[in-house]
């Protein structure tokens, strides 16, 4: 039991830590974020169902093709929902991101339908077995995918000259305006990449999550949970924190209750919130006197 | 004196020839209230068409009242109660129905309860199982259904757990809603009748992605059967989380599993699976299910009976349709008082789609379907097939 509740707990830990960092990009570029996080997760596998289940693309090009359209989501969102409300210092950006994902939900209600959708994959058929524990190996692509793809973030941030620049301007945004960085565009960047790495997430879960206009809430609202634990300054606090959430919850769920899963996971976030407010990873702010 | 008495003759009968038109004219409105939009639209769908299409063969029969064509006013109450409450007053008083017909949800159902009342207007449920809509301590009570009712389906599903499957450690695994509390209140009285009590309560969250705890808890607890209360898409995840704990153990359901693609959403794992329904459009049809599946061909381009989403609700509506045309026929009137008294006395017999009605309501019964009428049935090869005895 105990190798089930684990295997369980890190696929959808990864998964968390997974949409989480796209909160973690976005905030530190703009210090905000997109609250809708979630229906993107859901877009992805909405339009990979779309081209790949409906039309038949193969899988590989509607993969990209998914991702290509979160991105440009990620675009839409930075620029109708955050940047008019950014520069005049308001957070109303709260408000419009929410607001923008519930008129996506819609939209792909009326055009997808209500129903849950089953995405075919050939990982998603037969469960393997594991130390006697029964997994999908769509199960074990999550963390590795998950993984990689932090890890990848990481290389980004430190290894390229474009990852340099966005650090910068988590850094200092006004200092790097000064040293000729493009500051808006780097936001928007921030913001496609965090919607790419949502797309992700989308395409992994669908064929275990079943496609539908709701699919993504949960895990938005989780991950967000996640990026409150980890630090939201701190990509490797996200990483540590969506993994020991989806652990937590697993066993909890396992050991103590199901009805107390969701208690003691956002009791621990507010506890959090009181104790240690900048998260897991994140450094303690200085304060300015 | 007889030519007179002969155009006077004339006279009456060109009235008359001139008046039928004119009632014609006054068609009578019924009323649907119920969610067609947003994530139950495919319920509040399934009931229009199964109106429509009893709508169609009452209208092609010359309708009722001596020439009176059936009129449906379809009013989207959202899911919202509220917005039931307000929908259901604006039909009445605004579009002056003679009866509202329902959809899914309990909660607005409930909320409802006292404006037909108040409005004397009766009102038949097509889907809604709550227990105390049709139970309401109201005399005369308006609200009748043609539907499951929880409590009955509860008491079906134990029953068919401890007699057909012999079990006696049931696990109760239930959706975290107001109808999964009134399921689990439901199963573990009856269950008590039995002498049994379930060795585990567990419950999931809408859209909740991986089932494997609740099961492994269950599974430790001893149950050698799980009791199922779940929608499509979360009781696909049970089923797929199952095969990956490993545990073989049947399934009984209440009948959310069928108001989605769960066939779909799990292939061939979703064999074995029992669950309850009103009526099936698989297997032999009786005489008006092949009507109805013709209609749905034909008007909907519903392609056969797994094209059929939602099944219940349009079956449960094309019955309740015709019931409460016979009423107004008896009643000879659509004042809501009158047809009210007469679908309590109904003196037709309907043989219709689910079942033949005898005297289907009476003040003490107003739900025309109990435990009895119930069918179980079960997936395979991705059909639903009744289950045989």
């Amino acid at each position: 039991m105990i190798v089930q509740l684990l295997v369980s707990g890190l696929a959808l830990g990864s998964m968390y830590g997974l949409v989480a960092l796209g909160y973690h990009m976005t905030w530190a570029t703009s210090r905000t974020m997109n609250f809708s996080q979630g229906h993107v997760v859901m877009v992805g596998a909405v339009v990979a169902y779309g081209v790949h289940v409906a039309a038949g693309w193969p899988l590989a090009p509607a993969a990209l093709a998914a991702l290509a359209v979160c991105g440009a989501f990620g675009l839409l969102v930075e620029r109708v929902a955050v940047r008019p409300f950014f520069r005049a210092g308001s957070p109303v950006w709260l408000l419009s991101t929410i607001a923008l994902g519930i008129i996506v939900e819609n939209v792909v209600m009326l055009a997808f339908g209500k129903d849950a959708r089953a995405f075919p994959s050939s990982l998603a058929l037969k469960p393997v077995f594991v130390f006697g524990a029964g997994v999908y190996p769509q199960e074990l692509l999550l963390p590795a995918v998950g993984l990689l793809l932090m890890g990848g973030t990481q290389l980004f941030y430190h290894r390229t000259t474009y990852g340099r620049r966005l650090k910068a301007v988590a850094w200092d945004s006004e200092a790097a305006g000064l040293m000729g960085i493009h500051v808006p565009r780097a936001v928007a960047v921030s913001y496609a990449v965090s919607s790419g790495l949502a797309g992700v997430a989308g395409l992994l879960l669908a064929p275990l999550l079943n496609v539908s206009p709701t699919m993504g809430t949960l895990i938005g609202l989780k991950a967000f949970a996640v990026a409150i634990l980890g630090g939201l300054t701190s990509a490797s606090g996200i990483v540590v924190a969506g993994l020991l959430y989806g652990l937590v919850e697993a066993l909890v769920a396992g050991y103590v209750s199901t009805g107390a899963r969701e208690i003691v996971g956002f009791a621990v976030v507010i506890a959090m919130l009181v104790v240690r407010p900048w998260g897991l990873g994140g450094a303690r702010p200085a304060r300015r006197v | 004196m007889r030519r007179g008495s002969l155009t006077l003759l004339t006279l009456a009968v060109l009235a008359a020839v001139a008046g039928a038109p004119a009632a014609q004219q006054a068609p009578i409105k019924l009323g649907l209230a119920a969610a067609v939009s947003g994530g139950s639209a495919t319920s509040g769908e399934a009931i229009k068409r199964g109106l429509a299409i009893a709508i169609d063969e009452v209208n092609a029969k010359g309708g009722l009242l001596g020439g009176r064509k059936l009129e449906l006013v379809v009013r989207d109450d959202e899911g919202n109660p509220q917005k039931g409450v307000t929908i259901a007053r604006e039909l009445v008083e605004r579009e002056k129905v003679a009866a509202v017909f329902g959809g899914l949800h309990t909660t607005v159902a409930l909320a409802e309860v006292p404006v037909w009342h108040e409005l004397a207007t009766p009102y038949v449920g097509t889907w809604a199982a709550g227990t105390n809509i049709t139970r309401n301590g109201k005399k005369p009570n308006f609200v009748f259904r043609v539907s499951a009712n929880d409590d009955e389906v509860d008491k079906f599903l134990v029953r068919y757990a401890a007699e057909q499957l012999k079990r006696g450690k049931p696990g109760l695994l239930l959706e975290n809603t107001a109808w999964g509390q009134s399921n689990e209140a439901g199963l573990t009285k009856w269950f008590g009748e039995r002498g049994v009590k379930a060795v585990g309560v567990e419950k999931f969250n809408w859209n909740d992605p991986d089932m494997s705890p609740q099961l492994l808890r269950l599974k430790q607890g001893g149950a050698d059967v799980v009791m199922l209360v779940a929608n499509a898409p979360e009781g696909a995840q049970v089923v797929k989380s199952k095969a990956k704990v490993g545990w073989e153990v049947p399934i009984v359901s209440h009948w959310g599993i069928s108001g989605g693609r769960f066939a779909e959403l799990t292939g061939e794992l979703s064999e074995g699976v029992v669950f309850v329904q009103t009526y099936s459009f698989f297997g032999k049809q009786n005489a008006r299910g092949e009507a109805v599946l013709k209609a749905l061909k034909d008007k909907y381009g519903v392609k056969g009976p797994e094209d059929v989403t939602a099944p219940v609700g349009t079956a449960n509506a094309y019955d309740a349709l015709h019931l409460v045309a016979l009423a107004i026929e008896q009643a000879k009137s659509t004042e809501g008082a009158k047809v009210r008294d007469a679908l309590e006395e109904l003196k037709a017999e309907y043989a219709g789609l689910i079942k033949t009605y005898k005297r289907p309501f009476t003040s003490e019964q107003h739900d025309a379907l109990i435990e009895r009428d119930y069918i179980m049935v079960v997936w395979k090869g991705g059909k639903i097939v009744p289950v045989a005895h």
